[in-house]
Parts: C-alpha cells; structure tokens; sequence
C-alpha cells in the first residue's frame, strides 16, 4: 500500500474520479436545461391537436356545407351520406396535408357498435396508437337519425410522430 | 517526484476550472432556453387568443363561434400585446386553400432580424362569404 502511495495511484484515481464527475455533471446539466423548451414545443403540439380537432368539427368540405366530421360520422352511420365517402377522404386528405406539422403524422378515427371510419396522413403510417410521442383530442359527433334517435360517435385526432423521421 | 506534483496539482487545477466554465456554461444556456420556452409559450397563448377571443367570428345573433376567423378583424388587431408584464409584438397571418393556397396578411411589423423569433401555425376555420373554409393562422412572435 506504501508503493502504491510512493507512485501515486491514490491521486491519480481521484484525478480520473474528478473527471468522470465533470463529464457526468456537465452532460446532466445540458440535457436537464433542454426540458423546459421540449415541454413547450409539445404544449405547442397539444395546442395543434386540438386546433385540428376543431377545425375539422367546424369546417365544411367544399362545395358541400357539411363539417368534416359530420360527414365523416355520416359516412359511418348512414348508407347515403351527403359527402360520398371517396369524396370526403380525398378532401380530409388535403387538408390534414396542409395542417399536418412536419415530422409528425395525423389519424383520425371514429367508432360505432363494430364499425369504424379511420383516415391516416401520410399514408400507411396507421393511426399511432403506440407511437411513443402523441397527442391526442377526444371528442362526440352526433348525429340524429331518420327516427329520432340521437347517436354519440367518439372521435380520436391525433398527432404523433413518424418513428425514424 | 517533484514535477509528478506539479503536473498532478497542474491536471488538478485544470479540471476545477473546467468544472467551473461547464457550470456557467450550462447556466447561460438555461437562461437562453428558458427564455425560449417562454417565448414559445407566449406563442401559444397569442394563437388561442386571436382563436377564441380577438378574431372569432361573431354572427347576426352576436354568438361567437370559437376557432373560427373573421377576415375583416385582421385588418384592425393590435399586434403588440403585453403577457407577464412583459411587451411582445407578433405578426399573425391566415392561409386557406381552395385551389390554389391564399395567404391573407401578414399584419403587424416585420419581425426584427437580431432577435429571437417564434412561429406557430395552427388550424382553424375561416368564415368567408357564409362559408367556413379550412386554414391555417400563422404567427411569429418575439420579444418587443
């Protein structure tokens, strides 16, 4: 043990602790520094959702004055909807391009009983269940049918991000 | 021995003094990105208010239909709002498309070129001649 003090080892141990510390410390403190500004973008990307969700409720699909949403939950319900359904994909399509952030994919899906409406841009990216980043809004459609019954249609939109992008 | 210690206290030293800059360093950079984080918050609060308050389509029974923009309130909206006691100007524009993409604005001062900026474009309806058309309201903010 005495050799080993003579040559040294002791503080050259502490040395390389030393330094392993400050290495350690300086990533530590980088990384934790960028939380904030990550939790604002996905704020950001929280907001972007529910914007979609709302726009696509409120806005028609051209040259019909019906919303996205409520001709998306017609095609669901009804066999005679008023926007035929390759119609309202191709528009849904369009517009969710235009809106979609980039990097990042939309789906939206509505259920009922056993059937359901989905639509996913890009294509083929399927509708991020289990993408590790999303951001999602829930909401109803309603629609009342020929005889009176009014029928609640949950809707999903959501923003997640393209794996590998 | 001797120039053993010297170069031992020397790497010693070195390693203080590196630990002390990484320190301030990472200081510095939490200022700059909280200052970011703000600013992107800001954003966010200025888009949902020009969304739900300032720009909202109001119709004939004086019912406001939220996340819907009315083209004529563009023209008049106060681009230089105070948030947090602090001043902050933006520029707020609104893009549709039918056919080919339609940009309505910019409105509010161009955004100086030696300060930090932050955009955001959101979707929304615009209600224009008894329709409500797809857009999307962009906005750059930054401190004023």
């Amino acid at each position: 043990m005495a050799r080993l003090d003579d040559r040294g080892v002791a503080d050259i141990l502490a040395i390389a602790f030393m330094f392993v510390m400050l290495v350690l410390a300086a990533v530590f403190m980088h990384t934790y520094s960028l939380r904030p500004l990550r939790a604002a973008t996905d704020r950001q990307l929280e907001l972007k959702s529910g914007h979609l969700y709302m726009t696509l409720e409120l806005a028609w699909v051209e040259p019909y004055s019906v919303s996205f949403l409520r001709a998306a939950t017609e095609n669901l319900l009804i066999e005679q909807p008023t926007v035929p359904g390759p119609y309202l994909r191709s528009a849904m399509e369009n517009a969710i391009e235009y809106f979609c952030p980039p990097g990042y994919a939309v789906a939206i899906s509505l259920s009922h009983d056993n059937s359901s409406w989905e639509l996913s841009w890009p294509e083929g990216v399927g509708l991020g269940v289990d993408a590790e980043k999303q951001f999602v809004r829930q909401g109803e459609a309603r629609l009342t049918m020929a005889g009176g019954k009014n029928i609640a249609v949950p809707v999903t939109v959501r923003i997640f991000e393209i794996t590998g992008a | 021995m001797t120039l053993t210690k010297i170069l031992k206290t020397l790497f010693t030293c070195i390693l203080v003094i590196s630990f002390l800059l990484v320190t301030v360093s990472a200081y510095q950079q939490h200022r700059t990105i909280s200052a970011l984080a703000e600013l992107t918050d800001v954003t966010s609060a200025i888009v949902t208010r020009l969304s739900v308050e300032e720009l909202v389509y109001v119709d004939n029974d004086e019912k406001l239909h939220m996340y819907s923009i009315d083209p004529a309130k563009l023209e008049n909206c106060p681009t230089r709002w105070e948030i947090n006691g602090k001043n902050f100007d933006f520029r707020v524009s609104v893009g549709y498309e039918t056919g080919d993409e339609h940009v309505l604005g910019p409105y509010g001062s161009a955004p100086p070129d030696d300060r930090t900026r932050c955009s955001l474009a959101v979707a929304c309806a615009l209600y224009e001649n008894g329709r409500f058309l797809p857009a999307k309201l962009s906005v750059i903010a930054w401190r004023a």
